[in-house]
């Protein structure tokens, strides 16, 4: 490749733009809006991820004991929980710190409490999982070897809300593919299609320049360049786009009083803003591709 | 057999026959030019003189027979290997062939363009040649701007650009009035005499005394004689 096959090479890409600037636009925008698409799913994804993670390094199985256990009782089985597997920490919470917390949680209701004549909570002890092991495995391991202690009167662990959340991370990974494949089969045929139209009006251009000795390469090489150049310009937009509504969306929820100011809303990495670049890239290559491959054979 | 009088054989066709469906286009025909030949093809409409040239630039395949371009069988030409192939010719095509929204220079340049020349020289050259056919003055002009005569004068100016070994020109007519007549021919005798082997294409005799040339009579499909001018 030298400097007069790469300034005719441009030369053609600049006509191919300019005689339909508003085909290249709409397939500029085309590319875009799928990109945008799939990095809303990465946002989603990736921060959804995140509060999982956040959650689960709070799983924790609680031992309800029954009543009635002297103290050195107590000691003795915080001392086997701790050295179950998998277990990370040993907290005791005594009847009374029991109801000392539901005080604190119900201190607008404090007349329903009024009635008790005694103390009905249990004592129970939590136990905090092994960092990076708070698997839903793990956590029914470590409920089972509980059970099997004759103190533990009842075990409360959120057993079913985090087994709903791994199926539902798993579900919302397949359908982010599903809709991130559809999304960009759909724009490969969208880029595939400039290219056709782009051939189609240039036909005459095309024969004329093989018959002047012009190898195949040389007539395709600018339809690559062009969509190249499209999918990594839809990218850039789809990411200022992204950012842009990350950002707007950021000043509106973190206020101070929200409810969800204390939620770490992040943008996605660099990882993957270089990869939506690249897969921009990757659609346009792929449409002219599959256009060219067929085209020139005629 | 009808031979020229160099010795190198550039262009051999051994028995050649070209039939379209039931027509039959070019007839058994047994043709040498050898370099630096300078050959008319003659002979009325539908006689198959485009269809000889369109065999000899490899756009059509043969039916039957061989053709030898520089000893090469062209039936044996890979399709990959056509560009390359075309590129040490040059065509005058009958319908010139321009591409309508490049100007008379990018439709010049972009030969030599295919070739990776150097774009200097590229400027030097496409303005050089369109001198040579008067048309110097039209090089920033787009074809359907252009006459028919200046079409073709710019059609064989690109034929010309890349100093081919074997210059084709399919039915240089009337379309030239004599100036413009004497100045293609002018062309076509300079790259004659730097080596260059010229076949041209025409029903038009009066052509034949622009240059001192063999003259081929073809008639429905035949090869029917040869003379010198
Ligand atoms: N592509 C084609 N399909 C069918 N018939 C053709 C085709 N090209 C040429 N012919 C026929 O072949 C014969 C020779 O045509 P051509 O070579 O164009 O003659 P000339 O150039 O001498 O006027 C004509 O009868 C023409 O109709
Ligand atoms: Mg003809």
């Amino acid at each position: 490749m030298n400097l007069t096959k790469l300034s005719s090479i441009f030369q053609r890409v600049r006509r191919n733009i300019s005689t339909s600037p508003y085909l290249h636009l709409a397939a500029t925008a085309t590319i875009a809006f799928s990109l945008l698409v799939i990095g809303v799913f990465a946002m989603l994804y990736v921060n959804i991820s995140a509060l999982i993670h956040s959650w689960q390094q709070d799983v924790r199985v609680v031992a309800y004991l029954k009543d009635e256990l002297s103290e050195e009782w107590v000691e003795s089985l915080r001392q086997s929980f701790a050295k179950l597997n998998g277990v990370e920490e040993v907290t005791y919470v005594s009847k009374d710190e029991a109801m000392a917390r539901l005080r604190r949680q119900m201190k607008h209701r404090l007349s329903l409490l009024e009635g008790l004549r005694e103390n009905p909570l249990p004592a129970s002890f939590e136990l905090q999982l092994v960092h990076g092991a708070q698997t839903p495995e793990n956590l029914d391991l470590l409920a089972s070897q509980l059970r099997g202690f004759p103190e533990v009167e009842d075990l409360g662990y959120g057993e079913t809300w985090f087994n709903r959340f791994s199926g539902f991370i798993g579900f919302f990974r397949l359908a982010s593919l599903i809709i991130g494949g559809l999304v960009i089969a759909i724009t490969v045929f969208v880029c595939a299609n400039t290219i056709r139209l782009t051939l189609y009006a240039k036909r005459e251009e095309v024969e004329i320049m093989r018959l002047v000795g012009a190898t195949d390469a040389f007539i395709k090489t600018p339809f690559y360049v062009q969509n190249l150049i499209e999918g990594l310009l839809g990218g850039l937009v789809a990411l200022v786009l992204l950012f842009g509504s990350f950002k707007f969306l950021i000043a509106r929820i973190q206020t101070p009083d929200a409810l969800l100011s204390s939620c770490d809303i992040r943008f996605i990495s660099f990882t993957w803003c270089a990869a939506l670049l690249a897969a921009g890239m990757f659609v346009g290559w792929f449409g002219s591709y599959l256009s060219l491959k067929s085209f020139l054979r005629s | 057999m009808i031979t020229g009088t160099g010795a190198e054989p550039v262009i051999q066709l051994f028995h050649v026959h070209k039939r379209y469906g039931s027509q039959t286009a070019i007839n058994d025909i047994n043709l040498t030019v050898t370099k630096n030949d300078f050959v008319f093809i003659t002979g009325p409409s539908g006689a198959g003189k485009t269809t000889l040239l369109r065999l000899l630039f490899l756009q059509e395949a043969v039916s039957e027979g061989q053709i030898l371009v520089n000893g090469i069988n062209l039936q044996r030409i890979r399709r990959a290997k056509i560009p390359l192939f075309r590129r040490s010719m040059g065509f005058v095509f009958q319908d010139f062939r321009l591409i309508n929204s490049y100007t008379v220079y990018e439709n010049i340049a972009l030969v030599l363009e295919t070739t990776g020349q150097d774009i200097r020289h590229i400027r030097k050259k496409v303005p050089h040649v369109l001198r040579m056919v008067g048309l110097e003055d039209r090089i920033h002009a787009y074809p359907p701007r252009l006459s028919g005569g200046e079409q073709q004068r710019v059609a064989i100016a690109r034929a010309a650009v890349s100093n081919p070994f074997i210059l084709l020109a399919d039915e240089l007519t009337g379309n030239l009035d004599t100036d413009a007549a004497d100045m293609v021919f002018g062309l076509l005798r300079q790259l004659h005499s730097r080596g260059t082997t010229i076949i041209v294409a025409t029903h038009d005799s009066r052509l034949f005394d622009k240059a001192r040339a063999r003259i081929v009579f073809l008639n429905q499909g035949r090869l029917e004689g040869e003379t010198k001018s």
